[in-house]
């Protein structure tokens, strides 16, 4: 039986590519019949409220581009730091039984520190967004 | 290895002491008796007592030469925080535990930098030192200099780190390994990946250690600064980059000598000129001392090209004295108001003690003989004269030995010989302890200039 | 497919990124530069790495350092990111503006 999506990584014949192709060539095409259906199927009423952006009923106004509160910004820099550390956990995953309890003593100084940095933060007050 | 795990914990303990404790001088007692912790340990380490037995594989090696340097940093840390510690409160008493917390977590970056075996772990060690020092700089959160200078900083750091990762990568291409001493030169050692990555390398380390021509953004960075942070990172961390680039150049790179000596020479050199040259023309103490940071980076970066006992010796010497003149000079510096030539005017007169050591500080700097400055010049000189080749660049280091004394000598004779004006800053009155430990530091100098088997005598015993 | 594929593509992105480090004025836009850099390491390490490991055949562990190595890469380039960020954006606090020609306030 051919596996259609499993790719045989071991020659780099052309057809090796084949499974990479069907699969961009699904996702383009799933793209284009939901627009293409949504388009045809959908009914439309163009008044000039239902052109308008929906808001929770509250009446819009300005420019969407507009300078976001600061204090967002301390929230987001946290998590980009927290999840790129997750990593770490990646190879450990990989070789979980092999490491054995050695790994999981090693793995679990590495989430004890992680713990000391996220209870400082909670300490410090980095994640208070009321002030 | 102690030292290494000491350090991180400390600098965790001391994050949560500014969460536990309110008052600055506690914070400060904490982190004094971190550091005396840290300086036994490493002590004990050197005479073999070890506290942890860690595989640590073809990752980290811990030499003499680096246990002894690790103990001269962190003693030169210990002075830094005895001197300065009180004036950290003006720049923010708010944080003024995390900046204790940096301070121990660039010490363990240090650890790594003069300690490694492996690529990997100088490249994580530079970058500990760098990124909290990013945060050091920018530390004076409302000062539009402080802030220019930490991006500034920001900008050229990460930059020289890409430039440092690509030689990694391409030298990771032609050996196949991280391992510096699996490195095998003789087997391919014209090939072109090998060398490119090399000079990366080369040109990545001159830019941390601020040697020209990559040296452009040091003067901006160190007077943009908190004067009490400049002291810290023109300092300690300044030589310990160099310890970690000689060992890089040492132990990978030695096969190549013949390819990178003559490009360090001419770094050397350059490095030499525009620093002391520059100095000369400046009409501020602390950028004055930008300067000749500089200008002491082109001597040590001497060592670099000698490569040899005499070199690593002298960078030991060069480091304990540079840095020690340097961070008492800044803590007077840090106790002004006002950084211009004429603030020191008449300062002998108000000050009398004071001004004695900032003359020791001063003429070690500029290399006069029974200070340890002279001693640590001496064996630059020395080493280069071994190779045998070269002998301009000595003539040339002597010439700049010689202009450097102008602009210390004038800081001297404002203290000394002007009368004090209305420019003369106001000099907050230091305490006792502040005195004593002038003091205690002048005599080091002293007496290192005297004996420098006392620091020496480490390496062998 | 040959290792020089790899290395002409990974020093390709790393020049665009030195190009713009040192043309672009927009602090947000060199730093992203920076970043282009540090990806185009990795897709090297991540090439030699396969390289040796192919070369050396029997043993399965060879040349798994280098992707070791990329993600330290990763982690470093996430904590300079947060550092990075905040230096800017305390900047645009100041100044309102985050153009790096307005750093001259050190020339004197």
């Amino acid at each position: 039986m051919i596996h259609l999506l499993q790719a045989n990584i071991s020659t780099s014949a052309p057809s090796s590519y084949l499974p990479i192709g069907l699969q961009i060539a699904f996702a383009a095409g799933l793209v284009a019949l939901l627009m293409v259906l949504t388009h045809l199927l959908g009914p439309r009423r163009k008044t000039s409220d239902k052109l308008q952006n929906f808001t929770s009923g509250i009446e819009s106004h300005g420019d969407a581009r507009q300078p976001m509160a600061i204090k967002y910004f301390l929230t987001a820099i946290l998590f980009v730091l927290f999840d790129v550390e997750v990593i770490f956990f990646y190879p450990y995953a990989v070789n979980f039984k092999e490491l054995g309890w050695a790994g999981f003593g090693a793995v679990l100084m590495f989430v004890g520190f992680f713990l000391c940095g996220f209870i400082y933060i909670i300490k410090k007050g980095a994640l208070k967004w009321e002030d | 290895m102690n030292a290494l795990v000491l350090s991180a914990i400390l600098g965790v303990v001391m994050m949560f002491s500014g969460i536990l404790l309110k008052r600055p001088a506690a914070i400060r007692s904490v982190a004094i008796i971190g550091l005396l912790l840290l300086l036994a340990s490493n002590m004990l380490d050197m005479s073999g007592t070890r506290f942890f037995s860690i595989n640590l594989g073809d990752f980290l090696h811990f030499d003499r030469f680096a246990f002894l340097f690790n103990s001269v940093a962190i003693f030169c840390v210990l002075v830094y925080v005895l001197l300065t510690g009180k004036a950290i409160e003006r720049v923010g008493v708010k944080n003024y535990a995390d900046y204790f917390a940096l301070f121990f977590f660039v010490l363990c970056g240090i650890f790594l930098v003069t300690s490694f075996q492996s690529l990997l772990i100088l490249f994580l060690g530079i970058e500990i030192i760098t990124i909290p020092l990013y945060i050091l700089t920018g530390s004076d959160k409302r000062n539009l200099k402080s802030n220019e200078a930490s991006l500034k900083y920001f900008l050229m750091g990460a930059f020289s780190t890409g430039l440092m990762l690509m030689g990694i990568a391409l030298i990771y291409g032609a050996q196949g390994t991280f391992a510096i001493e699996k490195f095998n030169l003789l087997k391919i050692p014209g090939s072109p990946l090998m060398i490119a990555g090399m000079l990366l390398m080369l040109f990545s380390m001159a830019f941390k250690v601020s040697a020209a021509p990559l040296h452009f953004w040091t003067p901006d960075v160190y007077d943009g600064a908190p004067t009490v942070f400049t002291s810290f990172m023109a300092t300690v961390v300044k030589a310990a980059v160099f310890i970690g680039f000689i060992r890089l150049f040492e132990n990978a790179f030695g096969l190549l000598q013949p390819t990178w000596q003559l490009w360090v020479a001419l770094m050397a050199a350059a490095t030499l000129f525009v620093g002391n040259i520059t100095a000369v023309f400046q009409q501020s103490v602390k950028r004055m001392l930008a300067y000749s940071s500089i200008a002491q980076a082109g001597f040590m970066m001497l060592a670099i090209f000698a490569l040899n006992g005499d070199a690593k010796e002298g960078l030991l010497l060069y480091g304990a004295a540079y840095s020690l003149a340097t961070i008492g000079i800044f803590s007077v510096l840090s106790r002004m108001d006002d950084y211009s030539y004429e603030s020191f005017n008449g300062l002998a007169a108000r000050q009398p003690l004071v001004a004695a050591t900032l003359t020791i500080f001063l003429l070690s700097l500029a290399g006069i003989p029974l200070t340890a400055g002279f001693l640590a010049k001496f064996y630059m000189i020395k080493a280069v004269v071994a190779t045998g080749s070269n002998l301009w660049l000595v003539v040339f280091a002597l010439l700049m030995a010689a202009v450097s004394v102008y602009y210390y000598f004038r800081v001297i004779q404002a203290m000394y010989f002007r009368e004090a004006g209305e420019h003369s800053a106001s000099f907050q009155e230091p305490g006792k302890g502040f005195k004593w430990v002038l003091v205690l530091v002048a005599a080091l100098i002293i007496a290192l200039g005297l004996f420098p088997s006392l620091l020496l005598n480490w390496l062998y015993f | 497919m040959p290792i020089n594929y790899y290395i002409f593509l990974a020093i390709a992105l790393f020049s665009i990124g030195v190009v713009g480090v040192l043309t672009r004025r927009n602090a947000i836009i060199i730093f992203m530069c920076i970043e282009l850099m540090l990806n185009s390491v990795n897709l090297l390490l991540v090439a030699f790495s396969k390289m040796h490991h192919l070369a050396a055949g029997a043993t399965p562990t060879t040349g798994i350092d280098g992707q070791l190595f990329v993600f330290f890469i990763m982690v470093v380039a996430a904590a300079e990111v947060s550092v990075g960020l905040a230096i800017i954006v305390m900047m645009y606090r100041n100044i309102h503006s985050v153009d790096v020609n307005f750093l001259n306030r050190l020339k004197h």
